[in-house]
């Protein structure tokens, strides 16, 4: 399977394009006139708004009529597959990191990525990530006073 | 010469062994600070405040502007080696200085950046050395139609250069202007586009979208072609970076052009943001033809990095003599200027020369400190390059996050910087230019709060932005620089075509 | 010398009193959480408390400072209620906890949030440019009426407080004015200065750089007595030679804003008390004395029934402007 890059052009200027719609929609209720003293609150984001939903508009439509029955290819299966196995535990970070703070998730997500696909030693990597919260942990909260987001292991060990 | 007797006083205050020392550590907190993102100089600085109530004011701005000095340089680090700017300034270095070191010349890009920002920085200081009471009477005469001009100008500047899709780059700058309009507006007093999501009130943080789009955005590009980085294979000389210092004098015309327009964008409200871009537009229009920019040209290098730190030394003059703090920084400073008992004012450098001069002494030393501590560690940062990507990736990832959540401790914030992420990867893979969208981000909302009291004080008239000899002429400079190169483009086309015709 | 051994009996009073209230004290750092952003007024409010209390240690706990400024300081609140009950988080703002929620629809309310101590006002004063045609505020009144809605009144953010005063102005003298929001303080005043605007009412602080440059005057001030003898700031005249504004003929007699400290709503008494106590040490310490006198504000302790009654005044006679100016939401 592989994915064109023709498909991708036109759906990226598709969703700039809704994105523009949203936009301009949501600068609706707040006044879109031109007043007395200048602007109304939306006047700047529903014109912004669209313009961006007619360039990406043009922008599908132009692709269609130019670029048609162009195979460049946007993506390999093969880079596709490199490419999850990468975002995929990025996402999970980030949905670990909500319930256990960032201390844990970026010590779970080091040592995961470490061990499975740089293929270390897992003791090692667990060190990897041990070794990096703590590191963090000194650097932010402790040198920089600036918390990071805590979880229900830090409350345990009493660190706040 | 009165300037120049007080500046020699303020020597005799800045050079002692203590305030040394202080520059010294203040600037290696300042790097650190720098290189993380998240940590940022805003946030160092007003860590710092509480422990200068004790300090002796000269001491204790010495250390606050060391600092910011020290996190100046930090911010390009990052920008370089891994695409991420540390520093809302130092997004421009990106656009060369990454591509540079992947082409292996990591000491070379790293060597370009701070030695560039040295000199930046001390022909800002040389300008407020010498123009101090002139320049702080001319940023008096900025009302809101003159703020308009000079962001205006900045865009112009910037955007005035053609691209390979026109189409794209209006896309990319719409996302941008659309992204700068969410949250709090000042001048209605209204909330924009939250669309009831709480995190949003005060808008799309700058400096999420920047790590998310250039930060994971390149990651993403990175992988998908193997768990590697890309052609990173440097060796480590230390002759590099003398070949790197000798190469300098090259770029002469790049550095006085990026000094004066880094000078007049911190004398001016712009600040360093608006004029490290300016300076890399204006230096890829005006420079040499060689190799293009965007794929590690040096020049691309040293404009925004010179820019950047003339315009962060020359914001220090509002600053002190207005009371107006064109950075977030110097906003935390200022507040601890008042705090300490002192009024910034025109009359701050009559009252408290000892004060005013010896920072200005310092700022002459520090950033020479700043200069050879940050090329002491090229070496270091290099070697990074060179971790296992399946180590030092994840930790750039986590780094990224950790920065996006300490912009408000928000964890919305992580979803965006995926979000982004995303968005940047798709960008760069199907040539949309980011920049354009970055830009119309920094300035978008300045700019159109600017219009709108322009707008307020005119009771409507767009008269207003030629109503005086100064806004008058910076609307049609930046009008000139978005059309010459359109203009000469569509003649050059003519001739081409015309020679192409001849030819046949 | 003197200093120290001012220091030492304030520390020996502390101790003493320490004892009499402390039956419940923070068990973890406690968090700053200030209504504006880095450098602004609250930021150094916020900031000099905590010096001030790691100096004295006036709390065993430590003390972290976080910005939390969007939406006018709304962020803050919302924060707060979001961690209701929670008694590590202090809330540091102005009068904005409880204006913000009449003006914009907020996630929050000021319900959310229950008031600590208000430990100095800032105030307000009319200010014009050193060499405007106006002698006195009557004049300058007198000018706007003359011609209505040309006169640019420059202030800082928009139906926050200076828009409020303006239109307070507005609504008590029949004048009427060109009201531009800036982004801060700092730059309305270089905007006066530079004669971009015409006025403005800024805080002391704010303006008192271009003051004493001699490129800004003030007209009169918004208190019921004038401020407290000072120096000559430029020629001869100090603060304490400006007329109140009621002097000079606008019926305003008190416009002030409190700077407040907050806990989220649902803490209990004795965590209530505990900080008070805090607050009230610390704006008698010589520190808190001279933050105040560097910062032009009146230093004034505010809590438990005169600050509720004090917050009551300020909200009821607010919404009446809001009201007339149809700013309320909802």
């Amino acid at each position: 399977m592989v994915i064109k890059r023709i498909h991708m052009e036109i759906l990226v200027a598709c969703l700039t394009a809704i994105a523009g719609v949203v936009v301009a929609g949501g600068s609706l209720e707040l006044g879109v006139g031109w007043t007395d003293s200048g602007p109304d609150a939306g006047y700047f984001p529903f014109y912004v708004g669209l313009l961006l939903a007619a360039a990406g508009f043009a922008n599908a439509v132009w692709t269609v009529i130019v670029h048609r029955g162009e195979a460049e290819v946007f993506l390999e299966q093969e880079q596709a597959m490199r490419l999850l196995g990468f975002f995929l535990p990025m996402v999970a970070f980030v949905a670990v990191t909500l319930v256990l703070g960032l201390y844990v998730g970026a010590a779970l997500y080091l040592f995961y990525v470490a061990w499975r696909q740089g293929k270390y030693n897992p003791l090692w990597a667990a060190a990897l990530g041990i070794s990096f919260a703590v590191f963090l942990f000194v650097v932010f909260d402790v040198l920089f006073k600036v918390p990071l987001l805590k979880g229900p292991l830090e409350a345990f060990l009493k660190i706040y | 010469m009165g300037n120049f007797g007080l500046l020699m006083e303020g020597f005799q205050v800045a050079i002692t062994p203590m305030h040394i020392g202080i520059m010294v550590v203040g600037v290696m907190l300042g790097l650190i600070v720098g290189v993380l993102p998240g940590l940022g100089a805003p946030n160092g600085v007003s860590l710092l405040i509480p422990l200068t109530f004790t300090m002796d004011p000269v001491s204790a701005i010495i250390l606050l502007a060391s600092m910011y000095w020290g996190a100046l340089f930090g911010g390009s680090t990052t920008s370089i080696l891994f695409n991420i700017p540390g520093e809302p300034s130092s997004v421009a270095t990106t656009f060369d200085g990454y591509p540079m070191a992947q082409k292996g010349q990591t000491t070379r890009a790293l060597t370009l950046a701070f030695m560039s920002a040295g000199i930046g920085a001390l022909v800002g200081v040389v300008v407020i050395t010498l123009l101090s009471t002139w320049a702080a009477e001319f940023a008096l005469r900025f009302g809101a139609p003159e703020y308009f001009s000079v962001y205006f100008l900045a865009f112009c500047a910037f955007i005035g250069m053609g691209s390979s899709a026109p189409l794209k780059t209006i896309i990319s700058l719409l996302v941008g202007l659309a992204l700068s309009t969410v949250g709090m507006d000042t001048i209605t007093g209204t909330l924009r586009l939250t669309f009831g999501v709480n995190e949003l009130m005060g808008g799309v943080s700058f400096l999420v979208v920047v790590i998310g789009l250039f930060g994971i955005g390149e990651l993403l590009m990175t992988v998908q072609d193997g768990l590697r980085f890309r052609g990173v294979t440097s060796r480590i000389d230390l002759r590099d970076v003398f070949r790197t210092i000798a190469e300098l004098p090259r770029y002469w015309a790049t550095l006085l052009r990026s000094s004066a327009i880094g000078t007049w964008m911190g004398i001016t409200p712009g600040g360093p943001t608006a004029a490290s871009f300016m300076s890399y537009g204006v230096a890829r229009q005006w420079s040499r033809p060689g190799e293009p920019f965007g794929k590690g040209r040096p020049e691309g290098i040293v404009a925004p990095e010179t820019a950047d730190h003339s315009a962060g030394t020359c914001a220090m003059l509002p600053m002190l003599a207005l009371g107006v703090p064109s950075s977030a920084t110097a906003a935390v400073m200022m507040g601890g200027l008042m705090i300490w008992g002192l009024t910034p004012g025109p009359m701050l450098f009559a009252t408290k020369p000892d004060f005013v001069w010896g920072l200005i002494a310092s700022m002459y030393i520090s950033n020479i400190v700043a200069v050879v501590l940050v090329m002491a560690t090229v070496p270091m940062f290099a070697a990074l390059l060179r971790i296992p990507f399946a180590i030092i990736g994840p930790v750039i990832v986590a780094i990224c996050f950790v920065g996006a959540y300490t912009v408000s401790s928000a964890t919305f914030d992580l979803w965006l910087v995926l979000l982004f992420g995303v968005i940047g990867y798709l960008f760069s893979k199907l040539n949309y230019p980011l920049a354009p969208l970055v830009l119309a981000m920094v300035l978008g909302h300045k700019a159109e709060n600017a219009f709108h009291q322009s707008m307020i004080l005119s009771d409507g008239s767009l008269g207003v932005f030629w109503s005086n000899p100064l806004v008058g002429s910076i609307m049609t400079l930046a009008l000139i620089l978005v059309l010459v190169p359109q203009l000469s483009r569509l003649v050059s086309k003519f001739r081409s075509r015309g020679t192409l015709r001849s030819a046949q | 010398m003197k200093k120290t051994s001012i220091v030492l009996a304030l520390a020996a009073t502390l101790l003493l009193s320490a004892g009499a209230f402390a039956q419940w004290a923070p068990e973890r750092p406690v968090e700053f959480i200030v209504a504006s952003g880095a450098g602004g007024g609250t930021d150094n409010f916020a900031r000099t408390i905590q010096s001030i209390i790691a100096q004295h240690d006036l709390m065993d706990q430590s003390v972290v400072v976080l910005n939390k400024g969007a939406g006018s300081g709304a962020e803050a609140f919302v924060y707060a209620k979001g961690n209701a009950g929670d008694p590590h988080k202090l809330i540091f703002g102005t009068n904005n906890v409880y204006l913000l929620p009449h003006v914009a629809k907020m996630a929050y309310t000021s319900e959310d949030l229950v008031p600590v101590a208000a430990l100095a006002l800032d105030e307000f004063l009319i200010w014009v440019k050193a060499d405007a045609p106006y002698a006195d505020a009557a004049a300058f009144i007198e000018a706007a009426k003359a011609s209505p809605g040309s006169i640019p009144f420059g202030g800082s953010q928009s139906k926050d407080t200076d828009e409020t005063l303006v239109a307070l102005v507005e609504q008590k003298t029949g004048a009427e004015f060109k009201y531009v929001p800036f982004n801060g303080g700092g730059e309305v005043g270089v905007q006066l200065a530079g004669g971009h605007i015409a006025a403005n009412v800024n805080n002391p602080n704010e303006n008192l750089g271009q003051w004493q440059a001699g490129a800004i005057k003030p007209l009169c001030v918004f208190s019921d007595e004038r401020m407290a003898e000072s120096e000559p700031i430029h020629g001869d005249m100090g603060w304490h030679d400006i007329p109140t504004c009621a002097e000079s003929g606008i019926d305003i007699s008190a416009y002030q804003m409190p700077r407040t400290v907050w806990l989220p709503a649902g803490v209990s008494d004795e965590q209530l008390a505990f900080y008070v106590d805090v607050m009230e040490k610390v704006s008698q310490t010589p520190e808190w004395q001279e933050y105040v006198a560097n910062t032009s504000q009146t230093g004034r302790f505010l809590a438990g029934d005169d600050l509720a009654s004090f917050i009551d005044n300020s909200e009821t006679s607010t919404v009446e402007v809001f009201k007339a100016e149809g700013w309320t939401a909802q």
